[in-house]
């Protein structure tokens, strides 16, 4: 996991929750906080793809519950681009 | 600004998602923002998939004609869709208004692209990537 990557996505997730990114920890229960929502969490998926050019699988995206988990798939899925740009 | 397509008054002219005189077409227009061309769209019942709600292939089609249509006003040539994928992210009703915005990034050979569709708030509900092949020659 990048620093980077768990600031952005941090900051993404935040901001479609309505909160600040302090007060998201790495490993809150996203389900859990107040306004939270299964579109909202699209938002956030949608937002996340947008800004690495990346495509999530919904396999890896559905049952996501933390900041943690959602920075491992990104991560997986950035190695996935560059793989594929690398031939 | 809204912009004139290269076939615009063409009498062959029916494409479904742009032509103004197809009658089963969307007849979208658009808007060019400099680093962005956009089309509002208002649908009805006609493009319905559950009772209420805009059917999800009928944002496919708009996606794609957005992002297509940008390249042909970039480039001035035509581009075939190559492969497209869409994320839908909240429901889409019918009789109300939405906007599609599309960018693009043209690279060697493909250009890669993106869309969005937002609704009155500005809230994202569907987004797509795409890869066009532009036809170079006039043939």
């Amino acid at each position: 996991m990048t620093l980077t990557v768990s600031t952005t996505v941090t900051e993404i997730v935040a901001a479609e929750l309505g909160r600040a990114p302090g007060d998201l920890r790495s490993d809150t229960d996203l389900r859990a906080v107040e306004g939270a929502d299964s579109i909202k969490v699209l938002r956030m998926v949608a937002k996340i793809e947008q800004v690495y050019g990346i495509e999530l699988e919904d396999d890896e995206i559905f049952g996501l519950t933390t900041i943690d988990e959602v920075v491992a798939v990104v991560d997986k899925a950035i190695a996935r681009e560059t793989a594929g740009e690398q031939g | 600004m809204t912009v004139t397509l290269p076939w615009s008054g063409r009498a062959d002219h029916h494409c479904f998602g742009c032509s103004p005189v197809n009658p089963a077409g969307l007849g979208l227009e658009f808007h060019d923002g400099g680093d962005h061309l956009s089309a509002e769209f208002e649908l009805d019942k006609r493009y319905e998939s559950y009772p209420g709600v805009v059917h999800g292939g009928i944002l496919a089609v708009i996606c794609d004609e957005t992002m297509g249509n940008l390249i042909v006003m970039r480039i001035g040539v035509p581009a075939l869709t190559t492969s497209m994928r869409t994320r839908y992210v909240g429901v889409v009703r019918v009789d109300r208004p939405y906007r599609c915005v599309a960018r693009a990034d043209f690279g060697k050979a493909l250009v890669h692209t993106t869309a969005e569709i937002l609704d009155s708030r500005d809230n994202v509900v569907a987004t797509a990537t795409a890869a066009y092949q532009p036809r170079r020659s006039a043939s």
